[in-house]
């Protein structure tokens, strides 16, 4: 039993990352602007918060206040997204840039960056962040007694606060983007900008918006990553930011079917880990390194599941087009 | 002598790289009067109008409003200043419902939360009021061309505008909705709103307008009072010279059926009903055949299934005999058909390729130009030289040019060259004169009817009514997928075809 | 009548100006992040960077040795982008085209020639998904071809694992997780150096892939543009619309140039691993050698005969990178390259930039 509250709690810590990652994409993609660049959002998110989590670990104040110290470095991991995604939207709104082009630079720079950084600061050949182990909620943080019951596994084994922040974001994304003034201009900059020009809207602003709102949620998506993997920050964030692009697809570009979309993708990946405990499974003896059949997973699900959604996709119809106000 | 001009446009000029859209221009727009915008594509108005409503910024120039001198930066200026603008091609979000197209930009809000209550109240009053229906909670993909221009005018009426800008408003409503319109235009007038309505449709003019203003070349000619001026003296001021208005032709004498379409049924790609419904008729050879009707009712879809670029799902085409109904493209080029295409910058031509590549696209497998796969370039060449020379198609650099860089005008020329000749048996063309100038139209018209005297047969789409009366043999209507009627162009009005391309009547 | 174009008209001048400009610029970026990391080794590290290539005959065979694979690679993402199609999955395709390359080599015995065959056909079969599914389901090749990146990368693993003969322990090493040595598995697999490591020093680097990398790169400059397939392919990239159009299947094109440009990358990946002194080691982390064919291609502007310059490039300062350690790591070449791509983006826009400047400087010429 406790199994099967360790895939469930272990699904929804996968399913964050991937859920605010792609929330970020469809903020971008909504305005205008396809961000490719998640996937080096996403470390550079991860390298910065780490780095602050390392810092807080060190100075004494993480232990102490280990809950503040993690508010910090969540912000720290969105607020240094935002800053990294300035490059995609500079270049894709003001240069009018090859938006894949442009994703693919910053891709290309991030783990690249990540790398040499953390050689420079923790010595050659030191390629990994470790994350501090006080960042765990556990049943002490609220006062309660421990222990290893069902429930204990569901709510206790994997909970950071960056789940509960997540939820939060949910919500946030979905009622900006539904309910309020600023949520109906931005849709209209992606679906048709010259609409939106002539209501006097300014579609650059409102773009800019779009991407730093993504770099914002893809970076803390890369912290959300690297504590689900667990063994710390390696420069990489396994293509995660390619799979946020797939749910954001799946999901039809709206935020509760991204969040169903996420549980669904993250619950192959737990598959994986747990392969050998479940009793359904095929048992495939004598077969070799099982590991990497079952890491393959989840991204052969995702090319089936795009083969099944992409024919009628609900794209924001002028993503990807540079909007020029000469253009009639 | 004191005039109450509510708006002024003094001295204008706006600049684009390469070229001066408005040079020099004074419009003047007297309070509560319906005042045209006359001139030819390209002449200058709608960039005038986007000056006007703050959608550029002229180079020089001054605007003043009820005499006190204004700088419109953005839309949001003319609109605080009580001008709005009904654009040629909708600038409504399709994925959004009629109300939040109309509030977009001006939302009711509370800490930043729309707030729709009021708003919907204030649409539904002004529907009323000025008898446009719409239905504010449709989404504006699924609705009519025309309830959507309603949208439009009401986004203006929501912002309170007093002077109201239309862009070309009837190039896509039925003669009875253009009448419909005008009556709107007269009942903004008598509430004493001013009305700026840019056309290049005379007989709309003469219909409705106060007063005409008249640019040329970005130059502004002159303005008439419409009550003093014919259509004559506005279309010389238009073009700076007498127009042949009519096309010169012999009577034609048709041959033997050359394109033979029955029951043709094609579906549609954005709904589920078909965009042709069981069609058939006849293109004999010697005779110019027009489809005409109102963009949308399956003319596109006919013309896709007839040249391939479409699946049909019923019926059969024949071509001299043979059945292509579901030949190949290239089969059907083979076996003597030309295609003019209705946009010749998606289908027509490969802008980024130079002239002469172009010049081959239907033709470079033919064993003239390429040799077991290779290309003989120079052979390819002198065949463009040829082409250039015989129509006169003009580029910065003759055959090397890069397509994307010629005018209009030139690439059209460039691709009847091509098409014609190919010496096809059917030539198809559509909408061969959308965009170009005159001197451009009355080549391609005469192009078309030397290809029907050297015994062609000529299968023509055609939106403008002008060139439906006057160039083809034969006329076919076409309204929600069949043909309603069929018509000798000497003997029937362009009011009857426009009952006809509305689907109040219909020839059984 | 011979046409001239005015200097500020000349397309390929003005491209080649704009990469040399990226390159500038990228240098000098790496320049300073260096200065900034470690200010004191700086000097060393970026004389390394550039001077390393050619310090001596050895390792400026090292840089004709890594320019191969790159040029391939950059042969098939510029291949791909004159098609309008973003060949991203140009790693997972060199990834298999190793593979197929080792298992002709050390399961089946082939020569070397056959082996680098069967390069191209796993690099082809790879690069067919990302074509295949975007003109069957319309799903987006970008995201097909990151993925089957992974899924390559893991199912080579898995093959591997799983075929004992392949591994370095089933030909007496101690380690099982590489690919086993071709010295000791098949000599005969291993690319000729047909006496070109005399001529470099001994070089244990040179062979003959260079060019046998040239030979591909003239090949595909032919194909491409005195071809009536080139004409296609080009045409269905620049306007797929028009290119039906004209007849021409556009998304069987789709497919075959996909195939092309999978063929390209896979040869990349055969002629890297046949070379006998690299061994192919489970890997982690995808390839970088594919997603370095991007910059090769964007500097020669998807040129196939620039690419041969553009990959030089690459792996001159690749070569350079490798000996900036211990002081730095070799990643900061990738920062280089990094920002080499974002320039690239609005490329547009510097060309638009150099063609002002150039035809500002002018007088005005008068056309014939």
């Amino acid at each position: 039993m406790n199994i099967l509250a360790n895939i469930i709690s272990l699904t929804i810590v996968f399913a964050v990352p991937l859920m605010l990652v792609a929330l970020g994409g469809m903020y971008s993609e909504h305005s205008g602007v396809i961000n490719l660049a998640l996937e080096g959002i996403m470390v550079i998110g991860a390298l910065c918060a780490c780095f602050t989590l390392q810092g807080f670990d060190r100075s004494g104040f993480g232990p102490a206040h280990p809950q503040l110290a993690m508010l910090c470095a969540i912000l720290v991991a969105g607020l240094s997204g935002m800053v990294f995604s300035l490059l995609l939207a500079f270049a894709a709104i003001n240069l009018k840039a090859d938006q894949t082009i442009g994703g693919t630079a910053l891709n290309t720079f991030a783990p690249a960056f990540a790398v040499v950084v953390t050689w420079a600061v923790q010595g050659q050949g030191l390629t990994t962040i470790q994350i501090p182990n006080w960042i765990r909620i556990t049943q002490a943080t609220f006062g309660l007694p421990a222990g290893n019951g069902f429930l204990d596994s569901l709510i206790f084994k994997y909970f950071y606060l960056t789940t509960p922040i997540a939820v939060l974001l949910f919500f946030v994304a979905w009622i900006l983007m539904y309910r309020t003034r600023f949520g109906l201009r931005l849709r209209a900059c992606g679906e048709h900008p010259q609409a939106a020009d002539s209501v006097g809207i300014n579609v650059y602003k409102m773009r800019y918006s779009g991407v730093l709102i993504s770099g914002f949620l893809g970076g803390i998506g890369g912290l959300a990553y690297t504590i689900a993997v667990g063994s710390g920050f390696n420069a990489s964030v396994g293509g995660y930011g390619f799979l946020a692009l797939a749910v954001m697809i799946f999901g039809n570009w709206k935020p509760v079917q991204i969040l169903g979309a996420s549980i669904f993708f993250a619950l192959f990946k737990v598959i994986a880990a747990y392969n050998s405990s479940i009793p359904f499974l095929p048992k495939l003896e004598g077969l070799k390194d099982k590991s990497s059949l079952y890491q393959m997973l989840p991204y052969v699900v995702t090319m089936i599941v795009l083969v099944f959604t992409s024919k009628h996709s609900q794209a924001p119809k002028a993503e990807g087009i540079p909007y020029d106000k000469g253009t009639r | 002598m004191a005039q109450d001009y509510v708006i002024e446009m003094l001295h204008i000029t706006k600049e684009f790289p390469g070229i001066k859209a408005n040079d020099d221009i004074t419009l003047q727009l007297r309070r509560g009067e319906i005042h045209a915008l006359l001139g030819e594509n390209g002449a200058g108005k709608s960039t005038l109008m986007s000056v006007l409503f703050g959608l550029y910024q002229p180079e020089q120039g001054t605007i003043k409003k009820d005499g006190k001198e204004v700088r419109i930066k953005d839309p949001n200026d003319a609109n605080r200043l009580g001008i709005g603008m009904v654009h040629q091609h909708f600038k409504l979000v399709e994925c959004f419902s009629v109300l939040d197209n109309i509030i977009l930009g001006v939302e009711d809000t509370k800490n930043g939360f729309l707030q729709y209550a009021s708003a919907r109240k204030k649409v539904m009053d002004l529907s009323e009021r000025y008898g446009l229906k719409v239905d504010p909670d449709a989404i504006v993909s699924d609705i009519s061309v025309g309830m959507q221009q309603r949208v439009e005018i009401l986004k203006m009426l929501y912002r309170d505008n007093e002077v109201l800008i239309f862009d070309e408003p009837t190039a896509v409503l039925t003669p009875q909705e253009i009448d419909e319109l005008m009556e709107i235009m007269r009942g903004f007038r008598k509430e004493g709103k001013s009305i700026l309505f840019i056309t290049h449709k005379l007989a709309e003019i003469m219909a409705v307008a106060d007063r005409c203003s008249v640019l040329r070349k970005g130059k502004y000619i002159g303005t008439v009072d419409i009550a003093n001026t014919t259509k004559e003296e506005l279309s010389r001021m238009m073009v700076g010279r007498d127009v042949q208005l009519e096309v010169q032709k012999k009577e034609s004498k048709p041959g033997e059926t050359i394109l033979a379409v029955r029951d043709l049924t094609v579906p549609s790609r954005t709904h589920n009903n078909n965009a042709v419904k069981n069609v058939s008729f006849d293109v004999r050879a010697g005779e110019i055949l027009c489809i005409a009707g109102i963009e949308g009712n399956g003319q596109t879809e006919l013309i896709y299934g007839i040249t391939g670029l479409e699946k049909v799902t019923g019926g059969t085409v024949t071509l001299n005999g043979k059945d292509i109904t579901h030949a190949s493209i290239r089969e059907r080029s083979k076996a003597g058909m030309s295609h003019i295409p209705e946009d010749r910058h998606k289908h027509g031509l490969v802008l980024d390729y130079p002239l002469e590549a172009n010049m081959v696209l239907q033709r470079y497998w033919d064993p003239k130009f390429q040799n077991k796969g290779i290309i003989k370039y120079g052979e390819v060449r002198k065949y463009a030289n040829r082409l250039i020379e015989q129509f006169d198609v003009r580029s910065g650099q003759g055959p090397i040019t890069i397509a994307r860089s010629m005018s209009g005008g030139n690439q059209q020329k460039a691709i009847i060259a091509r098409e014609i000749d190919k010496d096809p048996q059917l030539l198809v063309a559509v909408q061969p004169t959308r965009g170009l100038d005159v001197g451009a139209i009355e080549y391609i018209h005469s192009q078309l009817v030397a290809q029907r005297d050297a015994g062609k047969a000529v299968l023509l789409v055609s939106l403008e009514l002008d060139e439906v009366m006057k160039l083809p043999d034969r006329i076919l209507v076409m309204y929600e997928g069949e043909i309603v009627g069929e018509f000798n162009p000497k003997e029937t009005t362009v009011e009857e075809l426009g009952l006809y391309m509305a689907g109040a009547k219909k020839q059984s | 009548m011979k046409q001239k174009k005015p200097l500020a008209e000349n397309g390929m001048l003005i491209a080649i100006l704009s990469s040399v400009l990226s390159i500038i610029v990228g240098l000098v970026f790496g320049a300073i992040l260096l200065l900034i990391l470690n200010p004191a080794k700086a000097g060393i590290g970026i004389s390394a960077m550039l001077t390393t290539g050619i310090s001596s005959l050895d390792q400026f065979g090292k840089v004709l040795y890594q320019s191969a694979p790159l040029m391939l690679c950059g042969l098939s993402v510029g291949f791909a982008f004159k098609t309008g199609l973003f060949n991203i999955g140009a790693s997972g395709q060199y990834t298999m085209g190793a593979f197929f390359a080792l298992v002709g080599a050390i399961q089946f015995q082939l020569p070397w020639f056959l082996c680098l065959l069967m390069a191209c056909i796993g690099g082809a079969i790879w690069g067919i998904f990302p074509g295949l599914f975007k003109a069957l389901f319309n799903v987006n090749e970008v995201i097909t071809s990151i993925m089957f990146n992974w899924i390559c990368m893991f199912l080579v693993n898995l093959l591997f694992a799983n075929m004992p003969t392949m591994l370095a322990s089933a030909w007496g090493a101690s380690n099982s997780d590489r690919s086993a040595a071709l010295a000791k598995a098949n000599p005969g697999a291993i690319i000729p150096k047909a006496g070109l490591d005399k001529l470099f020093g001994n070089s244990s680097w040179i062979n003959i892939s260079f060019f046998i990398a040239i030979l591909v790169a003239i090949l595909v400059w032919f194909i491409l543009n005195k071809t009536t397939f080139g004409y296609e392919l080009k045409a269905c990239g620049l306007n797929k619309d028009a290119s039906i159009y004209a007849g021409i299947n556009a998304n069987r094109n789709i497919v075959l140039s996909m195939i092309i440009a999978g063929a390209l990358s896979g040869l990349g990946g055969g002629l890297y691993y046949l070379a006998g002194t690299i061994q192919y080691v489970m890997e982690k982390s995808i390839l970088s050698m594919g997603f370095n064919g991007i910059p090769v291609a964007l500097l020669a502007n998807s040129n196939p005969i620039g690419t041969i310059f553009s990959s030089l490039f690459i792996s001159y300062i690749q070569v350079g990178g490798s000996a900036m350690q211990p002081n730095f790591s070799s990643e900061s070449i990738d920062i280089i390259i990094a920002v080499i791509i974002y320039l690239a983006a609005f490329s547009l826009l510097i060309r638009g930039i150099l063609t002002k400047i150039l035809s500002g400087n002018k007088k005005k010429e008068v056309k014939a």
